[in-house]
C-alpha cells in the first residue's frame, strides 16, 4: 500500500508527468490517424526508451498504449473508419449517428466510456498484482509452455478471418522468429552467414513493418474518406447523461473487456466485437442498433479501453503479451532492462505500481484532452493523407534505423512492409503473425526445458488441465460468434492472386527444411516440425481456396463450409498500394545517394508535389523542421544518420553523413 | 602526491582540449557496459588532460562483435577512441568465434572492473558450504543460457567439482533461471554480486537457500580470497580441495585462471587500441587514479559499480591476456565437458 502511494508521488514529479504527458500526446494522435494505433505508436518510441530512466520509459510507452482507443473514435464516428483495430464495431452506430447530426453525443458518450473502462482496468490490474506471487509460484515451465501454445492457438483462431488462416498466420509467426542461434546448440539457422541475422530480425523491424507501412499505403488508396462538416458542438451533456443512465451496462462491458484482455494472446481486435454482441442479446429492443442507438457506442468503448488493463496482467506476471502491441511493450522492457515475471511484483514492483497510475492518469488526460479540444483534434481527420504519409514514412525509417544503426534494417522494414501489405489484402492476420514471431524462441525453450525437468508429465498436473479446458472452451465459444457471418464468394474478384501468393507462402517453411536439415537435431526439430504443420495447413488451404474457385461439390457439408468461410479475402485495389510501396522503395534508393536527412526532405517535397502542386509552402516548411529535429537529436544522442555516396565526394557535417571527428 | 606531481610531467606532450573522446560500447543503451560507461564518463572528462569532451556510441548486435569490429576497424590509436569490453566481448574471442575481427590481446586496458559469481541451493537440499547431499543426487538441473558465452564456464565448474547429476536446462537468463529455482524446478543456481545482494541475500536470511560457494577474488599475485559480501562461503579453489583431496593445480589451475580472468576480473572493462602509445595509456590510467579518490566517486561507486575495487595499470594487460587467449589445455578441458552434455558447440 504504501509503495502504491509512493509510485503515485513518483508519477507527479514533473519529469515523469512531462514523459507520460508526451506519451499520451502521441498516442492520441496515432489513434486518430485511422489504421494506426498502439503497436505503431510504441514501435516509433521503443528505440529512444532506452536513453531513458526505466520509470521514466514506463511512463511515456503506457502514455502511448492507453489513449489510443480513447482518440480512435474520432474516425469512427465522425468518418466511418475505425481509428485502430478495437473500434471496428464503434463504427456500426457511431457513424449513423454522426450522419444523423449527433455526433458531440456519440464522442462525449464514447470518451466517457472509454474513460470509465480504462480506469476499471487499471483498478482490476491492480488487485490482480496483489495475488500475483502464488499464480506465478504455481505456473513452471509445463504450464508456461501450455500458456503460451494456448495464446498462439487463441489468436490464430480469432483474429483471422478465416480459422485456418489465422492459424496458419501463427506457425508463419513462429518460423519467422526461430531465424538466428539456435538456442541449445548456437548454430546458426536460416542466417545465410550474415552477422546480420545471426539474431534474428529485430522487433521492431517486424512491427512497423507489418502494421505501419500496409495502413499508410492502404489510406493513400484509400484518399477521399475525409470528413466533409464536423458538426461536433452541440449535445456533449447528452452522451455524459447516456453514460449516467447506462452505468450498469458499461460496468459489464468492462469487466467483459478485462477478462478478454487478461486471456494471453488477445484482445484488441475483438473485444469491441465481443461487448457489442453482448449488448444485443442482452436488449430486449434491437430495432435501433446499426442505425444509431447510443448503446452500440458505449458498449464497444469501455470494453476496449477496458483490456489495456487486463492485457497488462499476462504480459506483466509471465511475459506473454495480452495482446499485439504488449508485444512491442515487451520489446520496450527488454530495452530498459526490465524482466517480466516474479521480479515486477517483488523487487520491481514500484515500477509495477508506477505502471498502473500511468495507465489510470493516462486514461483520464487522454478523455479529457479528448473532450476538451475536440473540435481541435477532429479537424485532424481533415488533414490530406499526402502530407502526413511521407512525414510518417520519414519518421518509421527514422525509427527503424535507431534500432541498431544498421542499414540492413530498411531492407527488413520494406521487407515486412510487403508481407504486411499483401497480409492485409489477401485476408492473413498479422497479429498471429506478430506474436508467433515474438512467442517463438519462449515455445522452442519451454518447449525443452519442459522436457527436461517433466517430461510429459506436465498435463496432468492440476493447473494445466484447467488451461487446457479453458483455452478450448473460449474457442468453441468465440468462433461460433465470429463465422456466422455469410461469406459470399461470388463477390470477389482476383482469386488468382491469392492463390498463386499460397505458392510463395509456400517458400518460407520448404526453404527452412532446406537449409536448417543438416544442422544437429536439437537445432533443427523445432523449425522443421514447424515448418511441416505450416506446409500442411497451407496446402489444405491452397485446396480449399482452388475448390472454392471451380466451386467444387465436396465444399457442401458443415466443416467445409466452415473452412470455406472468408477464405478469399476483398482485397482493395491492389496494384495502386503497390505503387505507393514502391516509392518508398525509391525513397531508400535516395538514402543509399544522399543519406537519411537529405533523402528524407527531397521525398516530403516530391510526394507532396506529385500530389498537390500547389502545396510547396506546406512542403518546405514541413521538410524545413524535419532537418531542424534531426539535427536537434543527431547532436543530442550522438546520432550518426545513415549517411549516403555523396559523403564519399563531397565534405559534409558529420550528422549530414560526413566523416567521423 | 609524489604520484600526481610525477604525472603531470610525464604528460606533457599528451593534451585533448578541444578535442572528442568516443566510447564505443558493442551493446544496447541501458546494459551493464552501457552502465560502466555512463558512470566513468564524467569523471573521465574531469581528469584527462584537457577535459575533452566524451561521447558514449552504442553500437549492439551481432553478440557485440559488431559494434567490436568496427572498433578495430575505424578507432584511432591518438586517445580519441576508446572501447567498453566485458566478459562477452572476450569469450568471443576466447572461443574463436569465426565472426571475430577484433585483436583484443593487443589492445591497451586502462581500468578492469571486476564481478564475482555466488552459487547456492536450497536449504533442503544440502547443508550450507557443502556440496555432499547434492553429489549424492541423480539429477541436478541449472540454468544455462547458451553455451556459447560465459555460461560454459558453469558446465566446466560442476564437471570440475564431480557433480555427477548436473544438467543443464538451455535457455534460462540467470534472472529466469533464479525464479525457476524459487518454484523448485531446477536445484542449483548462480548470481552475480549485484542480484545476490538485492534478491539472494533475503532468502538466505529466511532459511529458504544456502550459500555454497564463490568463485574467489583473484589478487595480483595469483591468490585467491574470499569475497567480502559472503566471507563464510568458500571459494573455488577451496571448494575444489575439499571435493577432490587435492590443491587445485595444473592444467586445472590454469583453466580456473582462465576463466577467472574473464568471468571475474574483466567483467567490465575500458581499453585503448592496439597502438596507443606509452603517454596516452599513461594519461588515462592516471585520469583513473585521480577518479578513483575524487570523493564524489567514491561516494557512489560501491552503489554504481559494485564493492570490488578497480584494477587499473599493468596488471590489467596481464589479465586480459589471460582471458582472451586460452591455452591448449584449458580449451581441451572445456571441450571435454562440452561433449560430455552432449553439445555440438565446441571452442575453437
Amino acid at each position: 500500500m504504501e509503495q502504491l502511494l509512493a509510485a503515485l508521488f513518483q508519477l507527479f514529479e514533473p519529469t515523469h508527468l512531462a514523459f507520460l504527458f508526451a506519451g499520451t500526446l502521441l498516442g492520441l494522435i496515432v489513434g486518430i490517424l485511422p489504421g494506426m494505433g498502439g503497436t505503431s505508436g510504441l514501435a516509433l518510441v521503443l528505440p529512444f526508451v532506452f536513453t531513458m530512466e526505466p520509470s521514466h520509459a514506463l511512463a511515456m510507452m503506457i502514455g502511448v498504449l492507453a489513449p489510443t482507443t480513447t482518440s480512435d473514435t474520432f474516425p469512427a464516428v465522425l468518418m466511418g473508419v475505425p481509428g485502430t483495430a478495437g473500434s471496428q464495431a464503434t463504427v456500426m452506430d457511431g457513424f449513423p449517428l454522426s450522419k444523423k447530426g449527433m455526433a458531440a453525443r456519440a464522442l462525449s458518450a464514447a470518451f466517457s466510456a472509454s474513460l470509465l473502462g480504462g480506469i476499471f482496468g487499471a483498478f482490476i490490474l491492480s488487485i490482480s498484482i496483489y495475488y500475483a506471487i502464488p499464480i506465478i509460484m504455481a505456473f513452471g515451465f509445463g504450464e508456461q509452455f501450455l500458456l503460451v501454445v494456448l495464446a498462439l492457438l487463441m489468436v490464430g483462431a480469432l483474429t483471422g478471418d478465416n480459422l485456418f488462416k489465422g492459424i496458419a498466420s501463427c506457425f508463419l509467426g513462429l518460423i519467422i522468429g526461430s531465424i538466428g542461434t539456435a538456442p541449445i546448440t548456437g548454430d546458426p539457422r536460416y542466417t545465410f552467414n550474415t552477422l546480420y541475422l545471426l539474431e534474428g530480425v529485430p522487433l521492431v523491424v517486424v512491427g512497423l513493418g507489418l502494421f505501419a507501412i500496409p495502413e499508410i499505403v492502404g489510406l493513400l488508396d484509400a484518399k477521399g474518406s475525409i470528413a466533409k462538416s464536423l458538426n461536433t458542438k452541440k449535445g456533449w451533456f447528452t452522451g455524459l447523461k447516456d453514460v449516467v443512465k447506462n452505468w450498469f451496462l458499461v460496468l459489464r462491458c468492462s469487466t467483459l473487456g478485462c477478462l478478454v484482455g487478461a486471456l494471453p494472446g488477445l484482445g484488441g481486435t475483438v473485444v469491441d466485437w465481443i461487448a457489442y454482441s453482448h449488448l444485443k442479446q442482452t436488449t430486449k429492443d434491437t430495432s435501433q442498433f446499426g442505425k444509431g442507438d447510443i448503446r452500440g457506442v458505449i458498449a464497444p468503448e469501455s470494453a476496449n479501453n477496458a483490456k489495456e488493463g487486463g492485457a497488462l496482467i499476462p504480459t506483466l506476471i509471465f511475459g506473454i503479451p495480452g495482446s499485439g502491441n504488449k508485444v512491442l511493450l515487451l520489446g520496450g522492457f527488454v530495452l530498459i532492462g526490465i524482466e517480466p515475471g516474479l521480479d515486477m511484483v517483488t523487487t520491481n514492483l514500484d515500477l509495477t505500481y508506477l505502471m498502473i497510475w500511468s495507465l489510470a492518469i493516462a486514461n483520464i488526460l487522454g478523455a479529457g484532452i479528448c473532450m476538451g479540444f475536440s473540435s481541435q483534434i477532429s479537424k485532424f481527420t481533415l488533414v490530406p493523407y499526402y502530407i502526413l504519409a511521407p512525414v510518417m514514412v520519414c519518421l518509421i525509417f527514422f525509427a527503424t534505423f535507431n534500432i541498431n544503426r544498421d542499414w540492413y534494417d530498411f531492407i527488413g522494414l520494406l521487407s515486412f512492409g510487403i508481407i504486411g501489405i499483401t497480409f492485409k489484402n489477401f485476408g492473413w492476420s498479422r497479429p498471429a503473425l506478430l506474436i508467433g514471431f515474438f512467442l517463438s524462441s519462449k515455445v522452442e525453450l519451454l518447449s525443452y526445458q519442459t522436457q527436461a525437468v517433466y517430461g510429459l508429465s506436465f498435463l496432468s498436473r492440476p493447473v494445466s488441465i484447467i488451461l487446457i479446458i479453458l483455452c478450448l472452451a473460449t474457442i468453441v465459444l468465440l468462433t461460433k460468434q465470429k463465422f456466422d457471418s455469410n461469406y459470399k464468394s461470388d463477390l470477389i474478384k482476383g482469386k488468382l492472386t491469392q492463390i498463386y501468393y499460397i505458392v510463395i507462402l509456400l517458400c518460407l517453411p520448404l526453404s527452412m527444411i532446406w537449409f536448417t536439415s543438416s544442422l544437429d537435431y536439437r537445432a533443427n526439430l523445432f523449425p522443421i516440425s514447424l515448418s511441416v504443420i505450416a506446409l500442411s495447413l497451407l496446402v489444405f488451404i491452397l485446396i480449399i481456396k482452388i475448390a472454392d474457385l471451380k466451386n467444387l461439390s465436396f465444399l457442401n457439408n458443415t466443416f467445409m463450409k466452415f473452412a470455406r468461410s472468408n477464405i478469399f479475402e476483398i482485397s482493395g485495389n491492389f496494384n495502386n498500394q503497390l505503387f505507393y510501396y514502391f516509392s518508398f522503395i525509391g525513397f531508400l534508393l535516395m538514402n543509399f545517394i544522399f543519406g537519411f536527412p537529405i533523402a528524407a526532405a527531397i521525398f516530403i517535397n516530391i510526394f507532396i508535389l506529385f500530389h498537390n502542386r500547389k502545396a510547396y509552402v506546406s512542403s518546405i516548411c514541413i521538410s524545413a523542421v524535419l532537418m531542424v529535429i534531426l539535427w536537434l537529436l543527431s547532436s543530442l544522442l550522438t546520432l550518426q544518420f545513415p549517411n549516403g555516396l555523396i559523403g564519399l565526394f563531397i565534405d559534409l557535417p558529420w550528422w549530414l553523413g560526413g566523416q567521423l571527428n | 602526491m609524489s604520484l600526481f606531481s610525477f604525472a603531470s610531467i610525464g604528460n606533457a606532450d599528451v593534451n585533448f582540449a578541444g578535442k572528442t573522446v568516443t566510447w564505443v560500447v558493442p551493446f544496447k543503451e541501458g546494459g551493464g557496459t552501457s552502465r560502466f560507461a555512463r558512470f566513468i564518463q564524467p569523471f573521465l572528462k574531469k581528469y584527462l588532460p584537457g577535459n575533452p569532451d566524451v561521447q558514449i556510441m552504442h553500437i549492439p548486435g551481432g553478440g557485440a562483435i559488431k559494434g567490436s569490429n568496427y572498433f578495430e576497424k575505424n578507432a584511432k590509436a591518438d586517445g580519441t577512441f576508446i572501447f567498453g569490453c566485458s566478459t562477452s566481448v572476450i569469450v568471443n574471442v576466447a572461443t574463436g568465434n569465426p565472426l571475430v575481427k577484433y585483436n583484443l590481446s593487443e589492445y591497451r586496458p586502462v581500468v578492469l572492473l571486476p564481478q564475482n559469481t555466488h552459487w547456492f541451493t536450497r536449504s533442503d537440499l544440502a547443508e550450507p558450504h557443502d556440496l555432499s547431499k547434492i553429489k549424492e543426487r541423480k539429477l541436478v538441473l541449472y540454468a544455462l543460457k547458451t553455451p556459447a558465452s560465459a555460461d560454459l564456464f558453469h558446465i566446466w565448474i560442476y564437471e570440475k567439482l564431480g557433480i555427477k547429476g548436473a544438467k543443464p536446462i538451455p535457455g534460462l537468463s540467470s534472472s529466469g533461471g533464479y525464479q525457476a529455482f524459487l518454484r523448485g524446478e531446477i536445484h542449483l543456481s548462480s548470481h552475480g554480486a549485484a542480484n545476490y545482494v538485492k534478491k539472494v541475500k533475503p532468502e538466505i536470511e529466511k532459511g529458504k537457500v544456502v550459500d555454497l560457494m564463490t568463485l574467489g577474488i583473484i589478487g595480483a599475485d595469483g591468490s585467491v580470497s574470499r569475497n567480502p559480501l559472503a566471507p563464510n562461503a568458500p571459494t573455488f579453489p577451496e571448494m575444489y580441495e575439499k571435493v577432490n583431496g587435492k590443491k587445485l593445480e595444473g592444467d586445472d589451475l590454469e583453466a580456473y585462471y582462465a576463466i577467472g580472468a574473464a568471468w571475474s576480473q574483466a567483467s567490465k572493462a575500458m581499453m585503448l587500441p592496439a597502438g596507443a602509445s606509452d603517454e596516452i595509456v599513461k594519461a588515462y590510467r592516471d585520469a583513473a587514479i585521480k577518479m578513483t579518490n575524487d570523493p564524489e566517486f567514491k561516494a557512489k561507486a560501491v552503489k554504481a559499480l559494485g564493492p570490488f575495487p578497480l584494477i587499473i595499470g599493468e596488471e590489467a594487460g596481464e589479465i586480459i591476456k589471460k582471458a582472451a587467449v586460452f591455452s591448449d589445455t584449458t580449451k581441451k578441458q572445456l571441450n571435454a565437458a562440452l561433449k560430455k552434455h552432449k553439445f555440438t558447440y565446441r571452442v575453437q
